[in-house]
Order: C-alpha cells, then sequence, then structure tokens
C-alpha cells in the first residue's frame, strides 16, 4: 500500500514536472534562439554552441543599414514604466490611505465612483482619450505614454480595502505623537503593506510594460517606441535577422520573469490579496 | 478630517475628470458624427454609425470571432488551469514552487510570444519534422480558418491558465478536509469525490473564471494583430482589431467610437448571460 502510494506520488511530481516544461518551452525556445549562431536560428531546438552574437548585433555593430533602435526603445520602455508605475502606487496608497482611514462625507460617493470605473468598459475610451491626448501637443511624446496611466482604480481598490484592514489605534497613536498624514501614509502604512505594494507593482509594471495597443497609436516616431511597440512593429523588415528578434524578445520578457521570482516570496501571500481571497 | 480626506483624494478626483469624464462625454458627441481626425469639418449624422456598424461584414466577423474564439478558449483554459490547480493541490509539498512556476506564462509580453510562436510553427522550424510525423504534413497554420482560431485561442489559454489555476487553487484550499474523509468512509472514489465535492465546492472559483475568461474574449488585440492580421479571410477579425483599423488606420474616429460602444454592450450582455447561467448552476447547488 505505502509502496503503490510512493509511487502515485512520483507520478504526480512527474506530471507536474512534464507539464511544467511544457508551459515554459516558448521560453526556453526564446532563450536559446536568441543564443544560437546564426545559422542554426529557428533551424534546430538546442544549438550545438551558444554566442552572444544576436545581443551584440542589437545593441552595436555596423552590419545593419539604419541606426538600430533598440537601446533607445529599452530606454523608452525603462522610462515611461518607472514612471507610470511609481505614479500608479504612490497615488494609489494615498488615495488609499483617505478613503480607507479618513472618514469624509463625501468617502462613499468616491469609492463607489471608483468601483463603477473598475467595472467600466476601458475600450470606449480609447479613442476619445487618444484625442484629447494629441490636443494637449503630447502625440510623440513620454507624457502621452505616463499621464494618462499615471493612476489605477484597481491599485486604489487594493490599497484600500488592505488599510481598513490596518487597526485604527495605530494611526490614532500616530496622530496623538503629532505625525502627520504624510509621515503616517510613508512612515506607517507603506512599510505595513510590503506584500501588497510589491505584488502591486509588479502587476502594474508588468501590465504598464506590456502595453501594446495604446503605446502603438499615441507614438509614431521609431526613436519614441517602447521596446514591446518597437518588437510588434518591425518584424517583417527583419526577416533576415531572427536571432536579433528572439534577442530582443528576450530582453522584453527577462525583467518581468526575474522580478517576479524574485519576489515569489511574497507571491503567495499577495496573490491571495490580489484574488479577492 | 473633512478637508484632509478631499485634499488626498484630489489626484484622481481630477485625473477622473481629465480621463474619464471628458473623454466620456466626448465619446458620446463622436459617436454620433462622422469625424474622420484630420478633417475640419465634422457632421452630425445621428445613427448612421451604428446602422452602418451592424450592416458591416467587418463587425459581423468580428462578432462571430469573439464567440468562435470563446468556444475553443474556455474548454481549453478550464481544462488547463482546473487540471493544473487539481495537480499543484495534490503534491505533498513544493506547492508554492509549481504555482509560481505555472504563473510564469501570464508574464509574458504577447509580442514575445507571438514572435516565439510564429518561429515555431514556421514551414522550415526544427517542429516541422515533428508536426509531420504527427500529422502527415506540416499543417498551413495560419492559413486555415479553424486552425488559426485554435492557434490564437490555445495561445490565451497558455497565458491565463496559470492565472486562473491559483483561483482554482485558493478554492481547493478552502474546502473542509471533512468531506473528503466522510466520502471515504462510505467507499467514495476518486470520481464521485471529484463530481460529488470538489467541482461543487469550487462553484466561487468557476463563477468568476468564467466571468474573467468570457469577458477577454471580447477583448483580443495582440495575438491576432501580430500573427493573423485577422486573417485567413476575416477569421480571426476580432473587435479591437477593427477598432484599431476603423481610427487609427482609416481615420474614422465616429464610426470607430460606435463600433467600441457595440462592442461594450456585447461584452456586457455576453457577461450578463454568463452569470444568470452560473447564478442558475449556483442555486441548483444551493448558493445564494
Amino acid at each position: 500500500m505505502n509502496r503503490r502510494r510512493s509511487a502515485y506520488t512520483a507520478i504526480k511530481y512527474a506530471a507536474a514536472v512534464t507539464l511544467l516544461l511544457i508551459s515554459i518551452f516558448p521560453y526556453l525556445y526564446m532563450v536559446l534562439q536568441s543564443l544560437a549562431p546564426w545559422d542554426q536560428v529557428n533551424k534546430v531546438f538546442i544549438p550545438s554552441r551558444l554566442t552572444l552574437r544576436s545581443y551584440i548585433w542589437l545593441f552595436t555593430g555596423t552590419e545593419a543599414l539604419v541606426a538600430k533602435p533598440w537601446l533607445r526603445a529599452f530606454l523608452n520602455s525603462v522610462i515611461v514604466s518607472v514612471s507610470s508605475t511609481t505614479l500608479m502606487v504612490l497615488s494609489a496608497a494615498i488615495i488609499g490611505y483617505a478613503l480607507a482611514k479618513l472618514p469624509f462625507r463625501g468617502r462613499p460617493l468616491v469609492y463607489n465612483f471608483i468601483l463603477f470605473q473598475m467595472f467600466y468598459p476601458a475600450v470606449i475610451l480609447l479613442i476619445p482619450t487618444f484625442l484629447l491626448v494629441k490636443a494637449f501637443g503630447w502625440f510623440n511624446t513620454y507624457w502621452a505614454m505616463i499621464v494618462p496611466k499615471a493612476m489605477s482604480v484597481w491599485a486604489i481598490f487594493m490599497y484600500t480595502s488592505f488599510f481598513k484592514s490596518v487597526p485604527q489605534e495605530i494611526i490614532d497613536s500616530a496622530r496623538v505623537d503629532g505625525a502627520s498624514e504624510w509621515r503616517i501614509i510613508f512612515g506607517i502604512m507603506i512599510p505595513l503593506s510590503r506584500s501588497i505594494t510589491i505584488i502591486v507593482a509588479l502587476f502594474l509594471f508588468m501590465a504598464r510594460w506590456e502595453e501594446l495597443l495604446w503605446d502603438l497609436v499615441v507614438v509614431q516616431d521609431t526613436s519614441m517606441r517602447t521596446l514591446n511597440v518597437l518588437l510588434a512593429t518591425i518584424q517583417s523588415s527583419y526577416n533576415p535577422y531572427p536571432g536579433p528578434l528572439y534577442a530582443a524578445a528576450t530582453i522584453l520578457t527577462l525583467p518581468i520573469l526575474i522580478a517576479f521570482l524574485a519576489f515569489s516570496r511574497h507571491f503567495s501571500q499577495g496573490i491571495r490579496l490580489v484574488l479577492g481571497k | 478630517m473633512e478637508v484632509r480626506g478631499w485634499i488626498l483624494t484630489s489626484p484622481y478626483l481630477l485625473y477622473s475628470l481629465v480621463f474619464f469624464a471628458i473623454p466620456l462625454a466626448w465619446s458620446l458627441w463622436l459617436v454620433f458624427t462622422n469625424w474622420n481626425l484630420i478633417s475640419t469639418r465634422v457632421d452630425f449624422v445621428g445613427l448612421d454609425n451604428f446602422a452602418r456598424a451592424f450592416r458591416s461584414a467587418r463587425v459581423h466577423a468580428a462578432f462571430i470571432s469573439a464567440y468562435r474564439i470563446m468556444g475553443f478558449f474556455l474548454p481549453m483554459v478550464l481544462v488547463q488551469s482546473l487540471g493544473v490547480a487539481l495537480l499543484i493541490n495534490s503534491l505533498p509539498w513544493g506547492r508554492a514552487f509549481f504555482s509560481v512556476g505555472f504563473f510564469m506564462p501570464y508574464l509574458a509580453s504577447g509580442v514575445a510570444v507571438a514572435l516565439v510562436v510564429r518561429g515555431i510553427l514556421a514551414y522550415n522550424s526544427p517542429a516541422a519534422p515533428i508536426f509531420k510525423a504527427l500529422f502527415g504534413t506540416i499543417p498551413n497554420w495560419f492559413g486555415h480558418p479553424v486552425l488559426a482560431i485554435f492557434i490564437i485561442s490555445l495561445l490565451i489559454a497558455w497565458k491565463f491558465s496559470g492565472y486562473y489555476a491559483l483561483i482554482f487553487l485558493a478554492g481547493l484550499q478552502s474546502i473542509p478536509k471533512e468531506l473528503y474523509e466522510a466520502a471515504e468512509l462510505d467507499g467514495a472514489r476518486f470520481p464521485t469525490k471529484l463530481f460529488r465535492i470538489t467541482l461543487p465546492m469550487l462553484y466561487p472559483a468557476f463563477y468568476t473564471v468564467l466571468i474573467m475568461a468570457v469577458g477577454l474574449c471580447f477583448a483580443i488585440f495582440t495575438e491576432p494583430f501580430m500573427l493573423t492580421g485577422g486573417g485567413p479571410g476575416r477569421a480571426t477579425h476580432t473587435w479591437y482589431l477593427e477598432i484599431y483599423y476603423q481610427v487609427f488606420q482609416n481615420l474614422r474616429a465616429g464610426y470607430g467610437a460606435a463600433i467600441s460602444f457595440i462592442n461594450a454592450a456585447i461584452t456586457f450582455a455576453s457577461v450578463l448571460i454568463v452569470r444568470r447561467l452560473m447564478q442558475r448552476w449556483g442555486r441548483a447547488l444551493g448558493y445564494e
């Protein structure tokens, strides 16, 4: 009986590992192809030797006919995603604190409006927001990619629910000690909510980093494109260079994977909050 | 408190005014005009945009493709995510490791995945001999309407199955062990336990997952944009592709805005139907 049970367990682990390998296979394929010698790209699953040629070609070299936009695109992605995420997290923490811990008369109204916006079909706003951004003269600028995505109702909602569970006594005693609202938010509330801050920031950063439609329509200059948009729009002209495309895809994907894996300690706790359990 | 509350929420109020209220009002005006983004002349055309959208073969294609994708995507993603959740939940150790592992596909940019998929499915890819051995021929994946929808649906299912698996996993972990122990005393085997205890107890998770998954089918852009351009024919022409095409290629802002309203209404109606069906199932199970 015991023997049968342990054989059964071994089968389950074998199945889990196999399934896991299948589900991360696209990542493995992408990384291996990005490191393959150019005569082997898209021709074999596992290259006979590994080389960084595709990466080096992407950022330097004289093989290209035109100046290569990849480094700039990567920087664009970093600038846009970091500023956007920072603004979304900070504003959500401040507003979430007000909605959870400051009783003011309009609070239920504001809170209900946030819920309404969360379930409102965003597609309706796509076109007029684009027109608005154009009217501001922000077409082809970072502003267009940062400002409309400087606030997230989802993040506000997450912080509000989490801050509600923080005992009121902590805040009251800080107030007695003369702490300002500012101090309470940044000295007490945010340090108390490390897991939720990490998971919210990761999700927001990922969504921002991988945004396609919005960044595609508000920017036309190649030099202003984010890495994701550049990779999406340049593929046909890079047909002779599949290796560098895989390298760019790897550079696009790995930061997100590494960030999630680095914080995976917070993952199981944080994801519960995200899933509302 | 009163003043502080308003001050601290004022960034949100300002943001909502500029990026919610104004665009909303603007779109309500746009749908009744024929504005083309360039001309200074704007005509009020009443309900023409809607009438034209309802007659358009492109819009019909988007309408149908959403349900076709749903037909493939829902069973795929339910089987995958539920299977993964049941498997992870039955492991004595390493659950956290496998949860994170299976969540990884959710982190991929659709653009990068599309690149990989195109490489793997190419006619001369290293996978081609495997397909040839399996099917006797190398399928023209994006040249056949059903295959193209299948691949797009599979990609989306791959991306979301780890995410939905976490929802199912949380549901599984909240089922009281005593239920299984009592069933085992009565001699219940795995299928009985699965269909009589596990699946009914997972009802709240099913509810969440199905509503998310159904809504998703009306908002697909990256995969067909990267892989098929909506083809072959218009088999994978989605709502978002049509909106993108009308507004940002054809510059027909008013018409595009009208299509986005229709898209929102159809999404809402479809999610509502699924909710009703789920609630009926829930009542049958004794949930209220």
